[in-house]
């Protein structure tokens, strides 16, 4: 039950936010919340365990106060960064599954276009076909089909 | 096919309700009684549903922080609605008495109303949510600062000031000498002041519920949104508690 929800979950995020290449400046597509736990703590007592700052944390939310705790935020895959995406050189795009949808922006400036829409599969690197900027998918997590698409038969809903 | 909770049991309390209350007010047989059944099955939806809340959030995890703003921004904006309703019913009330027509006698209070000495239970019926409130922040602050057994013992004061304060108004109504049929001064009175008591009932025990589960140690000092909820709606509950005393008890009377 927790693995299917929190599979769920994921591939929620991946639906609900597009990936922005080249684009140094925060998304704002996101309800980033500003106040984090480590902006509470003075720069040289801060905690190193998940306890000492929440005890009863578990699963998702234990998972992202262990992030934090190592300055890292575990939305970041939904933001990636670099350099225009060419055939020698694509643009990587993190995913836990084998396969997420991605939006691209085109390159910086004058070059910029209407997010263009599509499915980043595994081992099928894309093209976008206004600015041909090339994607590749890096599988970082279990891999495997996102929820909700490999039920063929409908025989249950959630 | 999977057991009734799985599927949404909502639609069903919610027909029975308003079909049993149309009925009971009709004087239909069996009015009252699928009136009864449908509350009762509503109480049941919603118990359920918080609990798999609860049970999603503190004891599986799954509120993220970006999980978190959801239930957040909902319950503002349904604070938001709550004013909107109220604001309604107090407009009511203005639209009478601002200018009250010849009917009534032109005057307000209407000839013939009695009305209560606001300086009475009223005042201090105005006094205690107040209280409440500052009780109930006494709690928030207590939480942050990771002193539980403190917190519970702000949130006993905040729900037995909220009782006393039932506890009153129900006596108010009880000795009130015109009621809610006594023209217009009787249908917005008793319309304002009794659906905020019916706020402050509910949000008594949304601060119960709170009050257990500070007991039973599901509120940490980085995240207590359901505690948070309670304590925007206790507020919004005394705050409004103000507007009728003022301009209902205090202004109508005069």
């Amino acid at each position: 039950m927790w693995r299917r929800s929190s599979s769920k979950l994921l591939a929620l995020r991946s639906i609900a936010r597009p990936n922005r290449i080249v684009t140094p400046s925060p998304s704002p597509l996101t309800l980033r919340p500003s106040a984090t736990v480590l902006s509470r703590h003075f720069s040289g007592n801060v905690s190193k365990k998940v306890e000492d700052v929440m005890p009863i944390a578990t699963g998702h939310e234990r998972e992202e106060l262990e992030a934090e705790l190592q300055g890292r935020d575990i939305l970041d895959i939904n933001f990636p960064e670099g350099p225009f995406g060419t055939k020698e050189a694509p643009a990587v795009v993190k995913s836990y599954y084998d396969q997420r949808i991605v939006g691209c922006p085109g390159a910086e400036g004058e070059d910029e276009h209407d997010v263009v829409w599509f499915w980043l599969k595994k081992g099928q690197p894309h093209e976008c076909p206004v600015c041909s900027q090339y994607f590749t998918l890096e599988v970082v997590g279990p891999g495997g089909l996102p929820d909700g698409l490999d039920e063929d038969d409908d025989h249950h809903h959630h | 096919m999977g057991s009734f909770e799985q599927k949404d049991p909502g639609p069903i309390g919610a027909l029975a309700t308003t079909v049993g209350g149309v009925m009971y007010m009709h004087s239909f047989q069996g009015g009252a009684t699928l009136l009864s059944l449908g509350l009762i099955f509503i109480l049941y939806t919603m118990f359920v549903w918080w609990r798999d809340v609860l049970r999603e959030s503190t004891l599986e995890g799954h509120h993220t922080k970006v999980v978190q703003l959801g239930p957040r921004y909902g319950f503002i904006l349904f604070i938001v609605s709550e004013v909107m309703f109220l604001f309604a019913l107090f407009r009511a009330s203005s639209h009478s008495s601002l200018a009250p027509t010849v009917e009534i006698g032109g005057i307000w209070p209407p000839k013939g109303i009695a009305v209560l000495d606001p300086r009475e239970i009223p005042f201090l019926n105005t006094l205690i949510p107040l209280s409440s409130g500052a009780a109930v922040t006494w709690a928030h602050h207590a939480i942050l600062a990771g002193k539980e057994k403190r917190a519970v013992y702000a949130l006993v004061a905040t729900v037995s000031l909220a009782l006393v304060f039932t506890a009153f108004q129900g006596m108010e109504y009880y000795q009130a000498p015109s009621t809610i049929s006594d023209i217009i001064y009787g249908s917005t009175f008793f319309l304002a002041t009794g659906f905020h008591g019916f706020h402050v009932i509910i949000g008594t025990l949304f601060s119960i519920v709170c009050g257990i589960r500070q007991y039973l140690g599901h509120l940490t000092k980085e995240h207590h949104v359901g505690f948070e909820a309670a304590a925007w709606y206790w507020h919004f509950v005394d705050v409004v508690r103000l507007f009728p005393f003022v301009s209902i008890y205090w202004w109508g009377g005069i």
